[in-house]
């Protein structure tokens, strides 16, 4: 039994479905992300569990208790906002003393609360200021000092970040897994970020359309993609339209590409082949090894990306992008010939209406 | 680049020759019927000579001895107060709702509010007494603070709408909910203090509104319910000098209301007037 389900979970708006039968299981005390482009419905399934939005069909349940029809302040889920949203009229302090106030909390357990939560942000000589005093930063960990201070069930946060720079970025995304595993709070993340989202979750829920197409931990979601879209948004994929030749090839254009794992498919079927360009060798020679699929084409793009180097490498007219570790290749210039080499292991194949 | 812009900055500031005149003209304008006023309220005789002849305060005396004097300068106040107090209790939870929760209806408000302006006074006036002569509300000056609050409601709602547009207001509402809020509490603790400055200049401008109202009061109570106004204008029948010292008496109130007001937001808004400013 999770601590917060979602079954069935509908929502539409005027003409969009924006969530459609969602239907997630999340566990005490794990950190989850919702992924996915723009528009897909993370937003509105995580105000749904908030209870801002009502769902049009299907139950959330919180701790064996159905939710779906509770008042948000009633719910004591924690909520931490991509705009900040302290109260500008209150210093650092009274913003935290707020939720604590809510719930007539005593003055002296007030105190040590407050004091016990800036310091876990580590922001406690900010106290008396006021949120425009404060960096995006220090405001965001303010926001979330206020959102843990009552010790919600449940931790949410949309594209808490988003609004920062990318180096207080990624400090801050590991500040917060750190405190969310010291607390061990049930926490739902929203963000587009594929990196932040793989870095800092135990589960990931890759969403499309309002729709969830996958959901697994970051290792499940990069190295065994379910569908077509998680393999090309997580990370970058090469892919080749094809048709089934037999149990162990697919027909790609003229040439044969030798894969694993055809059995649920029937020959002549069409297909897409997915290569990671990290698992693509390069090399500047004809290779005499067989026992893994070999193609040759010509360097079209160098793009530097700091630890790798990504090539983009014209085959035939299909365009091949392959990582490469500089220190480890002989130089390579642009339009070298060279020959791309992939094993069976190395294809992901799936059927091209997915 | 950023030397040009400073440079563009430091011309701006300077006014031309012709500015000056205009600003120098709209200030005459505005102005000398004003010192015009304060003079004839101490001139002995003022209509052969370009400045008064000689200056007395006997007309002031006067005034304080016109038997509505006070009577019509609490009735003037009562009204300008109450009608504040319905205006905000109204206006300032209306205004929220339809921020947070039906901001597709803003428009709509939009439209109702300036209505008030559309209408002549006097139209409304006596389509209000009309309406409500023969039941009990009719010529009582509840039936007068009802007309005076839409009359004046624009002045409220512009400065407030205005204030819940510059915050988040449905973000810093959801904000306050997650933390085990009512919407009710939300409004009290965050949205409020964080309209003040709306709420304290909405309330200067209805003030100013109502305390100089004069025909809704005429048509609707008549000498049932004499206010400062009603009074100044009786004057005007009778002595000019004293109808002027009136009206520097009135000016002079408006002016000390509006500083209390400003006084009293300043004070209740202390550091946070601050922090909204430069949020
Ligand atoms: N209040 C609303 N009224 C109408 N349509 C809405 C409303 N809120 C969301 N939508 C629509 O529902 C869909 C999902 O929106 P949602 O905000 O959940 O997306 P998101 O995944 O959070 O996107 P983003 O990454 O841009 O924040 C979108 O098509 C959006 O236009
Ligand atoms: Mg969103």
């Amino acid at each position: 039994m999770s601590y917060l389900e979602l079954r069935n979970v509908f929502k539409t708006f005027a003409n969009v479905t924006a969530v459609r039968d969602f239907t997630l299981d999340i566990d005490k005390g794990t950190l989850v992300s919702f992924l996915g482009p723009s528009g897909c419905g993370k937003t509105t399934t995580l105000r749904m569990i908030a209870g801002f939005e009502t769902p049009d069909g299907g139950t959330i349940e919180l701790d064996s208790e159905d939710i779906t029809q509770v008042v948000p302040n009633k719910r004591d889920i924690g909520m931490v906002f991509q705009a900040y949203a302290l109260f500008p009229n209150m210093t650092v302090r009274q913003n935290v003393a707020f939720g604590l106030k809510m719930k007539n909390t005593p003055k002296d357990q007030m105190d040590k609360r407050i004091d016990e939560v800036l310091e876990m942000v580590r922001l406690s000589e900010t106290a008396k200021r006021y949120p425009h005093q404060l960096s995006g930063g220090q405001q965001q960990r303010i926001a979330l000092a206020r959102a843990l201070a009552v010790q919600p069930r449940v931790l949410l946060l949309d594209e808490p970040l988003s609004a920062l720079d990318a180096e207080v970025r990624v400090v801050l995304r590991g500040e917060i897994r750190r405190i969310q595993s010291e607390l061990a709070i049930t926490t739902v993340y929203v963000t587009h970020d594929q990196e932040e989202a793989l870095s800092i979750s135990d589960k990931v829920v890759v969403m499309e359309g309002g729709v969830i197409q996958q959901v697994g931990t970051p290792e499940e979601i990069y190295r065994a993609p379910q569908t077509r879209f998680v393999a090309t948004f997580i990370g970058t994929a090469n892919q080749f339209f094809g048709k089934v030749q037999d149990k162990q090839h697919v027909l790609v254009d003229e040439l044969s590409l030798e894969v694993e794992n055809l059995e649920g498919c029937a020959a002549g079927q069409q297909v897409v082949v997915l290569v990671r360009p990290e698992y693509i060798q390069v090399t500047t020679q004809k290779p005499e090894r067989s026992g893994c699929n070999i193609v040759s084409g010509v360097v079209e793009t160098i793009t530097f990306h700091g630890a790798v180097t990504r090539l983009g490498v014209n085959a035939n007219n299909q365009r091949i992008v392959a990582d490469i570790n500089v220190s480890e290749t002989e130089p390579i210039g642009l339009n070298q010939k060279v020959w791309l080499l992939f094993g069976s292991n190395a294809c992901k194949v799936m059927a091209v209406d997915k | 680049m950023g030397k040009t812009q400073i440079v563009k900055k430091k011309e701006k500031v300077r006014p031309g020759a012709w500015q000056i005149i205009l600003i120098a003209g709209f200030l005459f304008y505005m102005f000398i019927p004003i010192i015009s006023t304060y003079l004839f309220s101490v001139a002995t005789r003022w209509d052969r000579t370009i400045l008064p002849e000689g200056y007395t305060l006997e007309f002031y005396g006067k005034t304080f001895e016109a038997s509505y004097f006070l009577s019509s300068l609490r009735n003037s106040i009562i009204l300008s107060v109450s009608t504040i107090f319905v205006s905000l209790v109204l206006i300032v939870p209306t205004t929220y709702w339809v921020h947070v929760r039906l901001p597709q209806a803003k428009p709509i408000l939009d439209m109702l509010m300036i209505l008030p302006f559309g209408i002549p006074t006097v139209v409304l006036a006596l389509a209000l007494v009309q309406v409500y002569n023969p039941t009990p509300l009719g010529h009582s000056p509840v039936l007068l603070i009802g007309a005076v609050f839409i009359y004046s409601m624009p002045f409220m709602y512009r400065p407030i709408s205005n204030a819940l547009n510059a915050i988040d207001a449905q973000t810093l509402t959801e904000a306050g909910q997650s933390l085990g809020a009512t919407t009710g509490q939300v409004l009290l603790k965050v949205i409020i203090p964080n309209i003040f400055a709306g709420i304290i200049s909405g309330s200067l401008l209805v003030f100013a509104t109502v305390f100089a109202e004069f025909t809704l009061t005429k048509l609707i109570l008549g000498a049932r319910f004499k206010t400062f106004p009603l009074l100044l204008v009786e004057y005007t029948r009778i002595n000019g000098n004293i109808a002027a010292a009136f009206s520097v008496i009135s000016f002079t109130i408006a002016w000390l209301v509006s500083i209390l007001i400003l006084w009293v937001g300043k004070k209740s808004q202390g550091a946070s007037a601050e922090a909204v400013r430069s949020h």
